[in-house]
């Protein structure tokens, strides 16, 4: 960048932070590890939290710079100009603030008083040597030993001592003990001295305001810009930011009240870029960005108009656009300290301002530069790197604006100005460097539109700078992100220059491109521009030579010209091919299979429609269509469809034709996808040059897929009788579907299904077919449900009832099957859940195919789905009743209760029962010896119902509900007998109590009059203790009776107390039986209520009985029943 | 009170962009810098993109069309408007016009919004075509005359 900034480029030294200047001396880092340490420790790792200071290591006899004498007065004095170029270095580099002396001493050291005075012969040395400056001085006494607690009571009068020595303010002296604290004490010196230096900058700033009071205005203007300079800087260097930049805006505003010829405005603006750059920089590090950019705004459009002498305009552009340049680094700099920025408002900008700006130089330095050749002698430009000020001219360095210029000194500096610019500035890398620092940034901040404009821009500046190339690169990058989002006009521009750059590079493959897209209807071009690009693609075909493209340098058409003579002569390549899927071409092709399904057995067919926008008519020598399947690719010719009138592929304006192709598909493809990869169009006779395009298929994103509606397209109007390319959809796939089964499979089966029954599915296979069918099978599958995901876990599939179970998929193994003939097969299904089963059944056969002759067998497959729904046989409801039969809701412990089982038939098919059982629990137990079935052989139709009862007793109580056990019938549908289905019912559950007492009445079915009958009470004592009750018998009308009135009775434990009565029915009919009373002898001997008792009591004793009258005129025999 | 119509122009460029971003409309008062101008409108893009976007994560429940000044060149003032089709007004002015007032600027897009729906309820336009239309034509040239 130093090539071409001669003038403009920024000094360093000002565009580094200030940082206070302290001198160390002292230390001598090669001789003396501990103070090459303190060294070390002052210099290395200056990290931003640290002080803002800079170290500079003196020697023991440094000179400073030589001050100046004194100006008592500035009446006469005329500056001769603005800013000294030397003046910051000076005070950044040279100048320091505060001079330390390093010295060590200890205060315990022996030799004190020498050590003391040698210190004082050294600090009065450098004294000396700074004569005038108005350098602060500092000591720092390095001492081996640390200081302790207690404190030597001798240091301080030592120190006072030192500090008289040394005529030195004893706050200025400080102790820096070596140890393991180095870093630390360093840490406090720092400040000590930051404070000294800032008290250094205070006083030499005040120094300045004195004498700028006496300044006058109208001739030491320049003085008064300086000094503000001055003070800024220096309030930089004191960290004082706020002053800093009140004092150079001061100093800005000062610098617009200067007047301005041509003589001086170079180093105006020279300075005012300079201050400008130091207010925008502390504006920005005080996060003020909004008024740093204001700052520059006012900057620009103070200096824009500002041209200064009217042959070296282009230093103004070179100016202005260094300027741009050098505030969007300050603004990308503060982005990376935290600023924000936004899209409308970030660097890129200025960066792009800055590459306009050097266009305008290098466009001014090509009008004013032309006829310089030669550069001026002597050289006028001697001494430019070592001028007194900014921004002056090296051949009157100086000199007052009002002196007279000598005019042919003038005229042979600008002159060398010219020269220098013509031959010793590299334009095109300077704006494509702006243009590519511009680029990154509208990147970052998401302008890829802007980016896109600025990338072309950047291809023009590759194409003045002759690097055809590269531009070429640039814009079909360009081509392809206008073309997507069809901004026409643009890409037309950028077709031109594009095809310019090929023609010039003799780029072939672009070259053929760029022409197809040219002719294509969205390239708006003149008409001649296409029928001279139709030409040339003429020419290429024919391997001559293509007219030059207008507007090209005449310098470049000779060198272009043997690249194509070349390239014409070259039989490589025999043909090009031409990607057309990136292109919006003049010929577009469409492809698409007529079927979205093929059979095997049938051609497959494919119709292309080709289509020609180009503006001339145009003809092809073959149309090809490239189709994949997983075992080949071939390419296949299509073919017109209907008559044509010439040459089938001949094209006129604005036409569409249609063709067709066809293929056998192959058997071993069966199950995948078609696919048409490319269509091909060539170009060229035979002996030509051909040209390929390949219109790829494969991407269903076809460029339309933006904002054109395809359903919209069918209102397109087209002409009568022509295909509207527009609508036709593309059909790229077509998936090979084997051909049509002939066999016949039907399928008989009695739905609904039973469940738990095996259900029979009967299979019937006509061979319709013209082929005799071998190696037959029958595949039975389950189709997977969404409602129930674990289906095969709960059907089951057998080919016979007595067989075993078979696992899903089930294959059926039949044979052959001749022409016309048939065969039946069956299997079963069982299923063990409720919901609706889909079996898939699919026959799959091997047959010769009589097209492709003997041996060509080929499998054939014939599939149906089996909907097989299931409901439930039956439904038992099972009951719980007492032996009075009352319904139950609980059972007593060892207390015989009644279980009915209810079956009501919910099959829509008689169903025959064959047998019925109980298979009870552990605590239950038959109350009979053996259970026979009452429902065997019972025929059920839907609706009916069938119960039956047993007996059981329940030896144990419960807290929990008690299992009772299940109940099993064995049933089939009615016809089919053989096939028995066993089921399965749980029976409910019953809470079962305790009770301690239970009473049995031993009584005979019916009694007659007058006959006496015989029953027994059986007490039963369940507990195991002792249970001392009163009963007592209460009379009844109906009866007179024989035994116990009243008795107290003693149950032992868990033991059974008969008591016989006697019975004598005096009246018939359904008469009340007189009631046994049991009451405890002793209350609370049992946890029983007396209410309780009596409730048990009547839970179990019956409280009637029927009383037959004697038959007439048949003497009473007396028959005693006797109770079993 | 009346008011008169300064003789200067009101915008320089009118363009009508379509949902996915191609143009579908661009006028220009002075042909001769047209590619320009075509650079200006499709760069401006980039700015109502990004402001459809920050729009759309605010998930308002109706938004405001206007998208007022997108950039702003030391020429040209650049200003946007987006229907709820997502079909883009581009409206460029010229930045020494500094009469022009915000309202006037809304005004120019609403007729100009009135303009396309019309060309829309056409029967024979197909949505997504070139707009190819005497009145819109003449609405728009209006607008940038600054003629009510």
């Amino acid at each position: 960048m130093a090539v071409w900034m001669d003038g403009f480029d920024f000094p360093p030294e000002l565009c580094s932070k200030p940082l206070a200047l302290i001198g160390i001396s002292g230390i001598d880092v090669t001789k003396n590890a501990s103070d090459r340490e303190v060294w070390e420790s002052l210099s290395n790792n200056r990290a931003p939290n640290r002080a803002h200071i800079s170290f500079k290591l003196l020697e023991p006899q440094h000179v400073f710079p030589v001050m100046k004498p004194k100006r008592n007065t500035y009446d006469w004095y005329i500056p001769k100009g603005i800013l000294k170029r030397n003046w910051i270095v000076k005070h950044l580099q040279e100048l320091p603030a505060v001079n330390v002396l390093f010295y060590h001493l200890d205060w315990d050291d022996p030799n004190f008083a020498a050590k003391k005075l040698d210190c004082a012969n050294r600090l009065q040395s450098i004294r000396g040597a700074l004569k005038g400056r108005l350098t602060r001085l500092a000591v720092v006494l390095i001492q081996r030993t640390a200081p302790v607690a207690g404190e030597d009571p001798s240091a301080a009068d030592k120190a006072n001592a030192l500090c008289t020595a040394c005529e030195l303010n004893p706050k200025c002296l400080f102790v820096l003990p070596l140890g393991d604290h180095l870093q630390g004490y360093i840490l406090r010196l720092e400040k000590a001295f930051l404070e000294l230096a800032q008290g250094y900058y205070h006083h030499a700033i005040r120094a300045i305001k004195s004498h700028r009071d006496q300044l006058n205005k109208t001739t030491q203007q320049y003085l008064m810009v300086r000094h503000l300079f001055k003070i800024g800087l220096l309030s930089e260097l004191k960290q004082d930011s706020h002053n800093a930049h009140k004092s150079y805006a001061q100093a800005y505003s000062q610098l617009l009240d200067l007047r301005v010829a041509d003589t001086n405005a170079m180093e105006v603006k020279t300075v005012a870029g300079l201050i400008n750059y130091k207010i925008c920089r502390i504006l920005f590090s005080q996060s003020m960005p909004r008024d740093a950019i204001a700052q520059f705004r006012a900057h620009t459009e103070a200096f824009k108009n500002r041209e200064g002498h009217k042959d070296l305009t282009f230093e103004h552009y070179g100016w202005l656009a260094k300027q741009y340049w050098v505030f969007g680094d300050l603004f990308d700099e503060a982005i990376k300290q935290g600023v924000q920025a936004v899209q409308t408002q970030h660097p890129g900008f200025y960066y792009q301002q800055a590459a306009q700006l050097a266009i305008q130089r290098k466009q001014a330095c090509e009008q004013l530069c032309q006829n310089v050749t030669t550069y001026p002698e002597p050289d006028p430009l001697t001494g430019m790197d070592t001028l007194e000020f900014f921004g002056q001219r090296a051949w009157r360095p100086g000199s007052l604006s009002v002196e007279p210029i000598d005019p042919s000194r003038e005229r042979d500096g600008i002159l060398a100005l010219q020269f220098r610019e013509k031959n010793g500035v590299n334009h095109s890398s300077l704006i494509i460097t702006l243009f590519g620092i511009a680029i990154s940034q509208f990147k970052a901040f998401r302008c890829p539109r802007m980016r896109r404009q600025l990338l072309v821009q950047m291809a023009e500046e590759y194409f003045s700078a002759k690097d055809y190339g590269k531009a070429l690169t640039v814009l079909t990058h360009m081509l392809w992100d206008y073309r997507s989002e069809k901004w026409w006009r643009l890409l037309s521009a950028i077709l031109l220059r594009a095809l310019g750059c090929a023609y010039l590079t003799a780029g072939l493959q672009d070259y053929v491109t760029l022409s197809l897209e040219a002719l294509g209807t969205a390239a708006q071009l003149t008409s001649q521009d296409k029928t001279r690009v139709f030409q040339n693609l003429n020419r290429i075909l024919k391997r001559q030579l293509p007219e030059p493209e207008p507007g090209l340098s005449p310098i470049d058409l000779p060198h272009a010209k043997e690249l194509w003579t070349a390239s014409c002569a070259s039989v490589d390549p025999p043909y090009v091919t031409v990607d057309m899927s990136n292109v919006a071409s003049c010929v577009e092709s469409k492809a698409k299979f007529t079927e979205s399904q093929s059979h095997v057995d049938k051609p497959v067919l494919i119709e292309v429609y080709v289509r020609s926008s180009c503006p001339h008519p145009i003809q092809f020598s073959k149309l090809l269509v490239t189709v994949t399947t997983p075992s080949m690719s071939t390419e296949l010719p299509a073919s017109i469809v209907g008559p044509s009138e010439g040459h089938p592929l001949h094209f006129e304006t604005n036409s569409v034709k249609s063709y067709m192709c066809q293929f056998i598909p192959d058997h071993r493809d069966v199950g995948n996808e078609i696919q048409i990869t490319s269509i091909l169009l060539h170009m060229g006779a035979d002996g030509d040059r051909n040209i390929i395009l390949r219109y790829s298929c494969v991407s269903n994103e076809s460029s339309g897929a933006d904002d054109i509606c395809p359903e919209l397209q069918h209102f397109r109007p087209t002409p009568v009788k022509s295909v509207n390319f527009d609508s036709i959809r593309v059909q790229s796939t077509t998936l090979l579907v084997p051909r049509t089964s002939l066999l016949d499979l039907s399928i008989h089966h009695d739905a609904p299904a039973l469940l738990g029954e095996w259900y029979k599915v009967q299979l019937k296979m006509l061979n319709n077919e013209l082929c005799n069918a071998s190696s037959l099978s029958v595949e039975v599958s389950l189709v997977p449900s969404t409602d129930d995901p674990h289906q095969e876990l709960t059907t089951q599939l057998c080919k016979d009832v007595s067989g075993e179970l078979v696992s899903l998929p089930m294959q059926l193994i039949i044979g052959d099957l001749n022409v016309g003939s048939s065969k039946e097969i069956s299997f079963y299904v069982r299923a063990l859940r409720l919901n609706t089963r889909n079996l898939l059944i699919k026959a799959k056969y091997l047959m010769l195919d009589p097209s492709l002759g003997i041996n060509a067998e080929f499998w054939n497959v014939c599939e149906k789905l089996v909907t097989i729904s299931v409901v439930k046989p039956f439904d038992v409801l099972t009951k719980f009743i007492s032996l009075q039969l009352d319904p139950l809701t609980k059972a007593i412990a060892l207390e015989p209760l009644i279980a009915m089982p209810h079956t009501e038939c919910l099959s829509p098919w008689p169903i025959v029962i064959h047998n019925s059982s109980f298979e009870l629990a552990q605590n239950v137990r038959l109350v009979d010896d053996s259970f026979v079935s009452q429902l065997e052989g019972l025929e059920l139709q839907k609706g009916e119902m069938a119960a039956e009862a047993t007996v059981l007793n329940i030896t144990q109580p419960s807290d929990q509900p008690v299992h009772v056990g299940t109940y099993h019938l064995q049933w089939s549908r009615k016809g089919q007998e053989h096939m028995v289905t066993s089921s399965t019912v749980t029976l409910p559950t019953l809470r079962v109590e305790n009770a301690p007492i239970y009473v049995e009445m031993v009584l005979p079915a019916h009694g007659w009059v007058r006959t006496p009958m015989a029953v027994s009470y059986r007490i039963h004592n369940h507990t195991n203790r002792l249970i001392d009750v009163d009963l007592s018998m209460e009379a009844s009308d109906a009866f007179m009776f024989a035994g116990h009135k009243q008795l107290q009775l003693c149950l032992l434990p868990e033991s059974v107390r008969t008591l016989d009565y006697n019975l004598y029915p005096l009246l018939s009919g359904l008469v009340a039986l007189p009631r046994l009373c049991l009451s405890l002898v002793k209350e609370g001997q049992l946890e029983l209520q007396p209410p309780a008792l009596a409730e048990l009591l009547q839970r179990c004793l019956p409280t009637h009985v029927y009383v037959m009258p004697q038959a007439k005129g048949k003497a009473a025999t007396p028959q005693v029943p006797v109770p079993s | 009170m009346y008011r008169i119509w300064s003789s200067t122009n009101m915008a320089v460029c009118i363009a009508v962009i379509g949902k996915e971003n191609s143009p579908k409309y661009v006028s220009c008062l002075n042909s001769d810098n047209e590619l320009q101008f075509h650079y200006k409108v499709h760069t401006a893009l980039d700015v109502v993109e990004e402001k459809l976007s920050l729009a759309g994560k605010s998930n308002n429940d109706v938004r405001e069309l206007y998208l007022g000044l997108l950039h702003s060149t030391e020429e040209h003032k650049i200003f946007g408007y987006v229907t709820n089709t997502k079909i883009k007004f581009i409206v460029i002015v010229e930045a020494t016009n500094t009469t022009l007032r915000d309202n006037e600027v809304r005004q120019m897009f609403r007729r100009l919004h009135a303009a396309y729906t019309d060309v829309v309820c056409n029967p024979f336009y197909i949505p997504g075509d070139h707009i190819v239309s005497k009145k819109f034509e003449s609405v728009v040239k209006s607008i940038m005359s600054g003629n009510p």
